[in-house]
């Protein structure tokens, strides 16, 4: 009986978080006019708001442009996290505390604080309306630094010594020693890094005003408020659907991955 | 041998290199460039002028920044309890010997990975007065409409509903962690002295997962300081300024208006009041464990 | 993880170099030509193209390269961005006038009144309020007018005439009763669903283009809001609009909730009126549902208005800005751009009216009327149009009207006196500093 109930509030509760995903793929997908009353499915399916949508905005350019950064960033976060994170464990030297305590401070340092002189760096660098400006800010992560120096430590000193004698260097030794022993760390640096630059949108609207430099989830942003949807409430929520997409997809193959990274870092976006 | 020690010295620096460089190029020059930057008015294209205490006595006065931020207080007191009750609801449940376990979790966590751009759209319009679908839930069971949008004392509640249902999924996963490290005999301890379920709840549950509340808490009211995109494409910071957010009003200064000095200003003092807020927590709930 | 790490100097390094290439392949302009920035709509592009063509074509001197201003969330920020990387157009055909003051100031815009033959051009062209109007504070004239889009009320047909309307609401008391008449909750749940018009809830400032400053200007008879770093919107005027609209929220003939995130209102025939401008044509000719019809009227005024209403037009004009090497030759290229027969060509790839006085009686445009008929009354509104205040702090003037309207108008916590009298004190306190 009790069960019965447990499973009760548990299916409902899950209807209440994928049943508006539904809604919103039924509505892209309906007919202008019935979207206002829809409930479930639409008398009939047509493809034409995503037509439409294609027409009215570059999304497929934008999905590139989102791939590009969040890839490139995603790659130098683990080559630089990696990098620095071995020195900060491995390495003996002079200012090593400090650095590590100003990186601590840096985490909790809130961005709001760096937010517009930052953007007048890109201004004066003239990376404004480049990938530039998208990817440098964000190649170096503090969070990142402190995960590879917290793991790296975990790996017995044996395996470094050994890889020394055999005449590796420190870069060997990271990418060849480390990092197929820290898979684990690496997958969810990987993902937390990639999810929060694919979902960011506050700092693509301020540094990015061409179109054809802009990320999927600013060019939707900007498709949801502007005006360039003229009215048409289906092309808007297709937009919506292409975003939510690719990361979905995503999901579905490596869900336990996600839930795992994101929890151990309590990271959303 | 001599040439390798030198080497062997200089190593470390390059390796944390990168870290300096971007250390110095993106946060400790912004932030020592915003202090000077907080005496001065500047549109970027004229030259800057020197204004002394200005902006910081404008900030003051400002009733739509002071707004912005008990805005933004309003939405943590909602958001944040909100947050920790759900969440704890459904993991205690889910911790109970469920099947489907994985299947529900994935669903919960749905959310939390899509962009709050999608879930922000989305919700517009379920959110909708005239035919917004919970308008015409509530109608179908004979209930009145609710503004969620369109009442200024409704609309910033609206939108802390909205970012629960998006992160609970994180919170949910987290708690139930948590709760998977309290030992099962503490219970069965418990039901031997006739313990009822609430009684364990309160007493041995809420006491061991106390760490996961506190860090549930410091992480919403992280989130909740950068509420930014929720108000921009649902509101626009309206109706009344009811849903206009510290960085959603530094935005427009800065880049609709650009009062560069001034919107710094506000990021500026705006920053410290978050660092006061997260110590002051950190503080109060270190003392409760 | 030999793999991982060969695909980083495989594709991390390719992309970086993508990377660095598209950041210096911004600019690429020779020495001789003159770069021209269009605004993006593909209407105007077909229009740039073609002038240009003809330019370059019939004119060897020298050479101008069009291009659209880069696509972006806004033209007034894509230009913004451009002037400080230094980066501008030589010629930029589409600045929202209320923009060139700040950058005429600011010393980055060439004044035209410097060249060869501008009177000339100028006085062939505009009648001397156009002239006031685009004259900068310090005497000089920074931009050209070019292009307007008035703001007229636009109408469902079929609902004035379900309503049995023997014409179409001219004044306030007209459009209020016929406003309370429509109102309507067509499916019975005890809520309204049908109002007589929308007008954008939002608090963003160019809203109030669509709702308050017509309104305004067709009250006063075209009065300005800011004279001399001074609000002088305090007065019966503004406060009669306030009045009025503020009426038609608390009775609910106007909708609280942001409509526009929905369908098409006007199309779908849940709103009856709305304030706007002749783009409006193109798009219902595009969307409306069969046996749809529509018309546009001036805006309304209050009821013991005489004399012609006047309206805001939305004016967009050209500016040369100061990286230009040679301003006079860019001169020379918009006076053709700007010929009466480049002007037809406009009205015809566009339907948006050039700044041109008398362009209603013009038997030279004539032919283009008789066949637009519905771009005619544009046209005979343009006689009856203003477009912005001279001041650079224009933006900030209408946030705050457009503060105190939302709490006054839309959510009626003000009366109109307090909120139109606090307004104008916010307004002169900004130009204190």
């Amino acid at each position: 009986m009790k069960k019965l109930l447990f499973y009760f509030c548990l299916t409902i509760s899950a209807l209440i978080f994928l049943y508006p995903f539904l809604w919103m793929i039924s509505a892209s997908l309906a007919p202008e006019s019935e979207i206002g009353n829809l409930f479930a499915l639409p008398s009939s399916f047509s493809l034409h708001s995503y037509l439409s949508m294609f027409n009215k905005i570059p999304i497929g350019r934008a999905f590139v442009n989102s791939m590009i950064v969040a890839s490139s960033i995603t790659f130098g976060v683990l080559l630089t996290g990696s990098i620095v994170g071995y020195a900060l464990s491995r390495l003996q030297f002079k200012g090593r505390d400090l650095i590590f305590y100003i990186i601590i401070f840096t985490m909790t340092l809130p961005f709001q604080i760096t937010l517009i002189p930052q953007y007048i760096i890109m201004v004066k660098f003239g990376w404004v309306d480049t990938y530039l400006a998208l990817i440098a800010p964000y190649m170096i992560n503090a969070l990142s630094i402190i995960m590879f120096r917290q793991y790296f430590k975990t790996i017995p000193q044996d395996l470094i010594d050994a890889a020394r004698i055999d005449g590796c260097g420190d870069f060997r030794i990271v990418f060849r020693i480390l990092w197929p022993n820290s898979i684990p760390a690496i997958v969810t640096i990987g993902i937390i890094t990639f999810m929060a630059s694919w979902n960011e949108v506050l700092w693509p609207l301020i540094v990015i005003r061409d179109e054809s430099l802009m990320t999927m989830p600013q060019l939707v942003t900007l498709f949801a408020v502007g005006g360039r949807a003229e009215s048409q409430l289906g092309v808007k929520l297709a937009a919506a659907v292409m975003l939510a997409l690719p990361i979905i997809i995503v999901y579905l193959f490596f869900q336990k991955y996600f839930i795992q990274s994101m929890t151990s870092t309590g990271i959303k976006d | 041998m001599k040439n390798r020690r030198v080497k062997n010295k200089l190593l470390p620096y390059i390796f944390v290199s990168p870290y300096i460089l971007h250390f110095l190029l993106f946060v400790a020059f912004p932030v020592l460039f915003s202090i000077i930057l907080t005496f001065h008015k500047w549109n970027i294209i004229s030259p800057m002028e020197f204004t002394g205490l200005n902006n910081y006595v404008r900030l003051f006065k400002d009733t739509i920044f002071l707004k912005s931020i008990s805005n933004t207080l309003i939405f943590l007191v909602i958001h944040i309890p909100l947050q920790i009750i759900v969440a704890l609801f459904i993991a205690e449940i889910l911790n109970q010997n469920i099947k489907f376990k994985g299947f529900y979790r994935s669903a919960f966590f749905l959310p939390v990975i899509v962009s709050g751009v999608v879930v922000t759209m989305l919700w517009q319009q379920l959110y909708g007065f005239d035919s917004g679908l919970l308008n015409r839930l509530l109608t179908s069971v004979g209930l009145p409409k609710i503004g969620w949008l369109i009442d200024p004392a409704m609309a910033m509640p609206s939108i802390a509903i909205m970012a629960t249902w998006k992160n609970v999924g994180l919170y949910i996963i987290l708690f139930l962690v948590g709760l998977q490290t309290v030992p099962r005999h503490y219970y069965e301890a418990a039901e031997l002295e006739g313990a009822n379920h609430w009684q364990k709840f309160f007493k041995i549950t809420l006491p061991m997962i106390n760490p996961t509340i506190f860090m549930v808490v410091i992480l919403s009211t992280i989130g909740g300081f950068s509420l930014f995109i929720e108000p921009y494409i649902m509101t626009g910071g309206g109706p009344l300024n009811s849903t206009i957010s510290a960085v959603l009003y530094i935005y427009k200064q800065g880049f609709f208006y650009y009062h560069m000095g001034y919107a710094t200003t506000l990021g500026l003092f705006f920053a410290m009041l978050i660092l006061l807020v997260v110590v002051t927590q950190k503080k109060f709930l270190e003392k409760g464990e | 993880m030999i793999i991982i790490s060969k695909i980083l100097f495989k594709v991390f390094i390719p992309v970086l170099l993508i990377i660095t290439t598209f950041g210096c392949t911004k600019n690429s302009k020779s020495e001789t030509d003159l770069l021209y920035w269009s605004s993006n709509l593909p209407e105007e592009i077909l229009f740039a193209k073609y002038i240009t063509t003809e330019w370059n074509e019939n004119k060897k001197t020298y050479h101008i390269k069009f291009q659209p201003v880069p696509e972006g969330q806004s033209s007034e920020e894509v230009i913004l961005a451009a002037v400080v990387g230094k980066t501008t157009p030589d010629i930029y055909s589409n600045m929202w006038q209320g923009d060139v003051e700040v950058y005429g100031l600011a010393g980055v815009l060439i004044p035209f009144d410097t060249l060869e033959g501008f009177w000339d051009f100028i006085n062939e062209r505009c009648d001397s309020t156009t002239i006031a109007e685009v004259t900068s504070s310090d005497g000089h004239i920074y931009q050209i007018p070019w292009k307007i889009n008035p703001i007229m009320m636009i109408y469902n047909q079929n609902i004035i005439k379900e309503l049995n309307l023997k014409e179409v609401p001219r004044t306030y008391s007209e459009f209020t009763s016929a406003a309370k008449q429509f109102q309507k909750d067509s499916d019975g749940d005890g809520y309204v669903d049908r109002w007589f018009g929308y007008s954008e809830v939002l608090v963003t400032w160019w809203q109030r283009f669509f709702d308050f400053y017509p309104l305004y200007l067709a009250a006063s008879g075209g009065a300005p809001l800011i004279e001399n770093n001074k609000a002088v919107f305090n007065n019966e005027y503004a406060v009669g609009v306030f009045k009025f609209l503020k009426n038609l929220y608390d009775n609910n003939y106007f909708s609280r909730e942001r409509l526009s995130t929905k369908q098409d209102i006007f199309l779908s025939g849940v709103v009856a009126t709305r304030f706007t401008g002749p783009w409006e044509i193109a798009h219902s000719e595009k969307f409306k549902p069969a046996g749809f019809e529509y018309g546009f009227q001036n805006m309304p005024v209050p009821d013991n208005y005489t004399g012609p209403v006047y309206t805001y037009c939305d004016p967009k004009n050209i500016v040369v800005f100061n990286t230009c090497i040679n301003p006079q030759l860019a001169f020379n290229f918009i006076k053709f751009a700007l010929s009466k027969k480049n002007d037809l060509k406009f009205l015809e790839l566009t339907n948006q009216l050039p700044r041109r006085k008398g362009i209603d009686e013009n038997p030279f445009y004539k032919e283009y009327f008789e066949n637009n008929l519905k771009m005619k009354i544009f046209a005979e509104q343009a006689k009856y149009v203003k477009g912005t205040d001279i001041n650079p702090k224009l933006k900030e003037v209408f946030d705050l009207i457009s503060q105190e309207y939302e709490a006054c108008v839309i959510y009626g916590v003000k009366t109109p006196e307090d909120a139109v009298r606090d307004a104008a004190e916010a307004v002169d306190l900004l130009f204190l500093d």
